[in-house]
């Protein structure tokens, strides 16, 4: 279903990074000395197991000594072991220093999103780079521990609050491949009222459908390797319309607003709890929520700019009733015009 | 240890009937020699883990020293060095009366014994109630550990702008420091503005001194069960193996406070 | 010493603690004379009890992990229960089963015995270190009443620290675990020390007890590690003192090495047990002594010191520095080099010996066959470019399944079948067991060489749910699961059966030549019914005498003639 995916051999998926090549023979190269050590060893003991077994008239012989042997058994390793841990070695510099010629894409990742930052300013959650091009992640986490693994590419790095690591690759060719978080970082799949049903759907885009799977397992996104065109329409197309407006002083038109506020909706995550089609999820829907009165821990509030804006600066001042306290802050990942534009997005779905 | 157990008894041999057994000999050895190794081997071993345990906050200490260098300076002003060293002294010598204690025992004194016991567990109750003192004037200043450093209640902490309700965790804007800082006068008399981070120094001040504190506790209570024991004239010079251990545990306290006092109150920054 | 010359029969336990000669079992009666036992034999069949317990909860929450997994989507469970199912699933296989499991059962039964001593040097210690752990269990499940633990077995900070409070009562009862755990250490170490039987020198220890030496010392030097790890974890739920949370200033990778500066450790306190067992039941069931005694005694010492070293090969990219990166990965390599010592000498211990083909046999040739395919796959995770594909994926919980299941859990199955009738004094069936093991075997090889495939194809651990390309590896391990289930619930019977069914079992039912075998079935209160004085070693099948072997050694002090003057020449 998923073609580009096909893996490359058995054990391994598709190669689509520079270093691949070397990882995946590092990987068979341990793996037929395995094979081999394995059979050696397993081998004898059956053969010897059978061809000694215990029967009448049999004796076994008494134990010796043979010090070559043990001295040759205890050496003979250190040599393999010293050039894997060589081969392991020099493999792992090479994913460590990034070209100096490298494209900058920051990350953000939080419980249960990605957020691709690209140089030019726009965002998306999916990664978008050029084919053939030295790229570097520099990741960082709003909460808690996250990891960044692409398994074609053949990287992977932690994703740690309160600090930044980085990643950098190469890709070979045009293709696509999932991106996973593999460091366990929580996650439920229920809204917060109790069960929805939960069925993962066979988009390979979308596995989990938004507001239903939210967790670690559901912080899939995409990674795509595209020509240098694309790539371009690609950052034109999450560059920020509304700029123009803000150069010119004048506000930006609601449509428009709305619009890029449906890119945050995306970008920046709210879809892993907020729906748009009434059903809630891990939060409530925001499809007709805009001038509402509603009930929350301290009262009933009238849904306004000034409640959305807290909600989403400072979700755990007022708690929508029915609903947990799970709701990450987005203070200082959010600038003021991003935030009306959400408003003018959530006035829109009325 | 060797000349101690070679002035035990002859070694009573294995398989010997009950009544050839000291009262104090376990069924499983054979000899009080034996006994006394394994006990003493226990202790030892014992001791280690304990001295790893505290090696891993010795760690946790040279790690956050090494990355907040100006921040432990800062903070180590706030430090009672009077109080401190009063505390080294008091336990540098019952130390001292611990090991008196042993050689008494040893020479089946046991009325001496007894006295020099008492002197130790009294230097240990000096010891706490100096560091009473010690806690109850930093948790005045409000300097608390993680998130409760600065907390209002107690302290003259600014508040920079926040509203900081009760004692619970403060969600801090930017990453990473909660947002109070603390003004307050250092022990030479100085006022000195202590930034959010300090919480780190005074986190690991109070978990080291604090784990310390209830290690003297446990020794005070082992002395005093050894204590009572002695009284009741369980212990003679062929049978003293408790008092032994028990002050070889009350040294391990001590020898952690011998460390604990230069690096938290003496070491400043290297000019 | 004087050993020998007393009378055998009413030894000097006599008055104080009643007949020493008598059966452990029988000696005395009802439900106090449990509670109160201060006997190392007694103390170790309770453990038995516990981690078998703690390993069918365990079990069962792995299976419910492996049926959720079944298919795509929900299948039993929401997401937040599964991820208490495998936290649950980790630590008590872990903490409640895996690492007491051999030392605190069958090393505090059969350490004393195999050394000629009475009990254990503390034996009232040794009885707090068993309430401990059950305290430990209690405090440790009271957290699924408190709402479960959702954070993995590792407790990785910042998540542990945000989550439901319950993280505080299973971390403590880990605490309190440890202790537990650092009293049998510390036990062990002295008894091994300071109460061998005369002519127990350290070169005739058996590797049983070698072994356990070994894994005393790294319990006693890593577990004070995870007590000041977790009270600093608890410090940071209660004060919040910022030390692993960035939010305060704190870094959560400290928490990762503290952790694994135990943990790694830990996972050879796991395996060396097992490695013991594997060598006593090599041993005897090629009738001859281990190959390179020697070499195989130091590599559970060596293991023990290099256990120590190589914790940051969890880390590997977990944003530590290239230079204690590389460091670790050059330490990890070394670790092979004992384990392998110990494979090779006990693959050669087979080479013309007489090999009986009894079912602890099958599961310690199980073993090797097993461990050899984790330990392997152990130098895939400790060359670094390879782990930084393979890391948190299926691949790492296919090596550690390996190792841990395949070699110790194996070990301990063989060891329970081995010495059952020495503890029990019944003889259980063989073909029942070894259609058990025949199930264990193929169920285990399903349910953990697709989750290889998986990982190695970019299939990450801990996933509630997956990519549609990975249903059919997670389809087969579920089912091999299953087979495993099954495989595991014979067994079980096989040994519950033995019980009321089995015949008597005779003194030495599979001909060892091991110390523990000398003395009657069951074994009586003092453990023989007079110190022996050794003068050979446990796997002398040369020196042993036919009738030494079938008859033990205190019938054989009752007919004076015959070998008396020859055993008691070690005088001291
Ligand atoms: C019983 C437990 C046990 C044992 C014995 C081992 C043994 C080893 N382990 Fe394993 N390991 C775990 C339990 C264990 N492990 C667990 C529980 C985890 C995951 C924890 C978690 O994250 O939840 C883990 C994870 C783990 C990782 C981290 C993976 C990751 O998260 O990225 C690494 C990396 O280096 C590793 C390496 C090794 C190595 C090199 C050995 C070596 O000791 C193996 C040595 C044995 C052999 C090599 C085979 C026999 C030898 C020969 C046949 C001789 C010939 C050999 C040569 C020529 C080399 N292990
Ligand atoms: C000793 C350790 C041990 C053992 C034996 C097992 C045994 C098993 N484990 Fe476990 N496992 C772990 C330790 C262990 N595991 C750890 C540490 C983790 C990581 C957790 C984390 O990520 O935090 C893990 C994670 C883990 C996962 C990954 C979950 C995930 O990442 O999402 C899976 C998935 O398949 C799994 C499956 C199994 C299965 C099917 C078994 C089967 O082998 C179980 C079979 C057992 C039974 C069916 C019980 C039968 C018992 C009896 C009948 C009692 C009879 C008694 C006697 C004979 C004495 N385990
Ligand atoms: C982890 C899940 C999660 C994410 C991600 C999330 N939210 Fe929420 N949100 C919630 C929950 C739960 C509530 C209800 C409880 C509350 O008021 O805090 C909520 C409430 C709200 C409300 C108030 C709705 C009402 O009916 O009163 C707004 C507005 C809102 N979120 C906006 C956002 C925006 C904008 C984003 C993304 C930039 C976002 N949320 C991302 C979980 C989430
Ligand atoms: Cu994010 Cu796992
Ligand atoms: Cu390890």
């Amino acid at each position: 279903m998923n073609e580009s995916n096909a893996p490359a051999t058995y054990q391994l998926p598709e190669q689509m990074s520079t270093v691949s090549g070397d990882i995946d023979w590092l990987y068979y190269f341990i793996y037929w000395t395995s094979v081999v050590l394995f059979v050696a060893i397993v081998g004898a003991m059956i053969y010897w197991a059978i061809k000694y077994r215990e029967r009448p008239g049999h004796k076994p012989t008494p134990t010796g000594h043979n010090m070559p042997l043990e001295i040759a058994w205890t050496v003979a390793p250190i040599f393999i072991l010293v050039f894997l841990f060589h081969k392991g070695f020099q493999g792992y510099m090479d994913l460590a220093v990034a070209p100096a010629n490298s494209i900058e894409i920051r990350v953000n990742a939080k419980q249960w999103s990605w957020e691709f930052v690209y140089p030019n300013g726009g965002s998306s959650p999916e990664l978008h780079v050029p084919e053939g091009k030295p790229v570097k992640l520099v990741l960082t986490s709003a909460d808690v521990l996250h990891s960044f693994f692409v398994p074609a590419l053949r990287v992977k790095r932690d994703v740690v609050p309160g600090m930044f690591t980085t990643v950098w690759f190469q890709t070979t060719h045009v293709g696509h491949d999932d991106i996973a978080c593999a460091e366990y970082c929580g996650g439920r799949s229920t809204g917060a009222n109790g069960e929805l049903p939960y069925e993962p759907s066979d988009d390979p885009r979308n596995p989990y459908p938004a507001g239903q799977a939210t967790g670690h397992w559901a912080m899939h996104g995409m990674m795509f390797s595209e020509t240098e065109e694309d790539y371009a329409k690609f950052l034109k197309s999450i560059g920020d319309k509304c700029d123009q407006f803000a150069t010119t002083g004048k506000p930006c038109p609601a449509d428009i607003a709305a619009e890029q506020g449906q890119k945050i909706y995306s970008n920046k995550g709210c879809l892993a709890c907020h729906t748009t089609t009434g059903v809630p999820g891990v939060g409530p829907s925001w499809k007709g929520i805009w001038g509402k009165e509603e009930a929350t821990n301290v009262g009933k509030v009238k849904i306004d700019e000034n409640y959305i804006r807290e909600s989403i600066l400072d979700p755990q001042a007022k708690i929508v009733t029915g609903f947990g306290p799970v709701m990450p802050t987005f203070r200082g990942q959010i600038s003021d015009q991003e935030l009306n534009e959400v408003i003018a997005y959530i006035e829109s779905l009325k | 240890m060797a000349n101690v157990s070679e002035s035990l008894p002859e070694k009573a041999g294995h398989g010997e009937h009950a009544h050839a057994h000291p009262s104090f000999l376990q069924h499983h050895f054979d000899t009080p020699a034996q006994q006394f190794n394994a006990s003493k081997l226990g202790m030892w071993i014992f001791i280690a883990t304990e001295i790893l345990m505290f090696g891993g906050l010795f760690c946790a200490y040279a790690i956050w020293r090494g990355l907040e260098p100006d921040i432990f300076d800062q903070s180590h002003h706030f430090l009672n060095k009077i109080m401190g060293a009063t505390n080294t002294v008091v336990l540098l010598f019952s130390s001292l009366t611990a090991a008196l204690a042993v050689r008494s025992s040893q020479l089946g004194k046991r009325d001496q014994t007894s006295i020099y016991l008492v002197i130790t567990i009294l230097c240990a109750v000096v010891f706490l109630v100096v560091k009473y003192f010690e806690y109850a004037h930093k948790f005045h200043l409000g300097l608390l550990p993680g998130h409760c450093f600065g907390h209002p209640y107690f302290s003259a902490a600014i508040q920079n702008g926040h509203e900081v309700g009760t004692c619970l965790r403060i969600h801090s804007d930017e990453m990473p420091g909660s947002p109070l800082w603390v003004r307050a006068i250092d022990e030479s008399g100085h006022e000195q503005l202590l930034p959010p981070r300090a919480n780190m120094f005074f986190a690991i001040y109070f978990v080291m001194t604090g784990l310390h504190a209830v290690h003297v506790v446990i020794g005070m209570s082992i002395l005093t069960w050894v204590l009572v024991k002695n009284t009741r004239g369980r212990f003679s010079k062929e049978y003293f193996t408790p008092v032994d251990l028990g002050a070889l545990y009350w040294h391990l306290v001590d020898l952690v406070w011998i460390y604990l006092f230069p690096l938290l109150y003496l070491v400043g920054k290297p000019d | 010493m004087a050993a020998v010359d007393i009378p055998a029969i009413g030894g000097h336990e006599a008055d104080a603690h009643g007949d020493g000669n008598a059966p452990y079992l029988t000696a005395k009666r009802g439900i106090m004379s449990w509670v109160y036992t201060v006997d190392h034999k007694r103390i170790g069949l309770m453990y038995l009890m516990m981690v078998s317990i703690a390993f069918l909860a365990g079990g069962t929450f792995a299976l419910l992990v492996r049926l959720e997994l079944f298919s795509r989507g929900k299948t039993i469970v929401d997401a937040e229960t599964y991820n208490r199912f495998f936290t649950l699933h980790g630590a008590i296989m872990v903490f409640l089963f895996i690492i007491p499991s051999v030392p605190a059962a069958l090393g505090n039964f059969f350490l004393p015995i195999m050394i000629g001593a009475k009990d254990v040097a503390f034996p009232r210690l040794n009885m707090l270190s068993f309430y401990l752990y059950c305290i430990g269990v209690v405090i440790l499940l009271a957290s699924i009443i408190g709402g479960s633990v959702d954070t993995g077995w590792t407790f990785y900070t910042p998540y542990s620290v945000q989550t439901a409070n319950s993280v505080i009562s299973m971390t403590f009862g880990v605490f309190v675990l440890g202790f537990s755990s650092i009293l049998t250490g510390l036990n062990f170490l002295v008894t091994v020390h300071t109460l061998r039987a005369p002519g127990v020198s350290w070169t005739r220890l058996p590797l049983f007890v070698w072994g356990m030496y070994a894994t005393a010392l790294m319990q006693v030097l890593a577990t004070p590690v995870l007590a000041i790890t977790l009270l600093l974890l608890g410090a940071e739920r209660f004060f919040g003192i910022g030390i692993f949370d960035p939010k305060l200033g704190g870094d959560p990778v400290l928490f990762q090495h503290f952790f694994w500066f135990y943990s790694h450790p830990a996972v050879y306190i796991m395996i060396v047990p097992g490695m013991a067992i594997n060598s006593e039941l090599i041993a005897t069931f090629s009738r001859r002594s281990i190959f390179g005694y020697f070499a195989v005694a130091m590599s559970s010492i060596g293991l023990a010191i290099l256990g120590f070293l190589v914790w940051g090969h969890h880390m590997f990219v977990a944003g530590m520095s290239e230079f204690s990166t590389m460091l670790f990965s050059a330490l990890t390599m070394l670790v092979a080099i004992p384990s392998g010592v110990k494979m090779f000498n006990w693959t050669a211990t087979l080479y013309k010996g007489s090999i009986v083909w009894a079912s602890p046999m099958l599961y310690a040739m199980s073993f090797i066959f097993l461990f050899s395919i984790g330990g392997l796959t152990g130098l895939f995770l400790g060359t670094l470019s390879v782990d930084v594909h393979l890391t948190d994926t299926y691949f790492v919980v296919a090596h550690f399944h390996y190792v841990m299941m395949g070699g110790t859990v194996m070990a301990f199955l063989g060891g329970l079948l081995y010495w059952w009738p020495k503890m029990t004094g019944k003889m259980h069936d063989e073909l029942k067991a070894k259609i058990g093991f025949v199930f264990v075997f193929i169920g285990f090889n399903l349910t953990f060489m697709s989750q290889f495939i998986m990982g190695s194809r970019g299939m990450p651990r801990r996933y509630y749910d997956y990519l549609p390309q990975f249903e059919p590896f997670h389809r087969a391990s579920t089912i091999g699961s299953w087979i495993l289930a099954v495989g595991l619930f014979t067994t079980g019977y096989t040994l519950l059966e033995a019980l009321w069914k089995g015949k008597r079992a005779p003194r030495n039912p599979w001909g060892s030549a091991g110390y523990e075998w000398m003395t009657e079935t069951p074994v009586p209160l003092a453990n023989f019914r007079q110190t022996p004085v050794i003068t050979r070693g446990p796997y002398d099948y040369h020196l042993a005498t036919p009738e030494e072997l079938a008859t033990g050694w205190d019938e054989i002090s009752e007919k004076p003639a015959a070998k008396k003057t020859s055993q008691a020449t070690k005088k001291d």
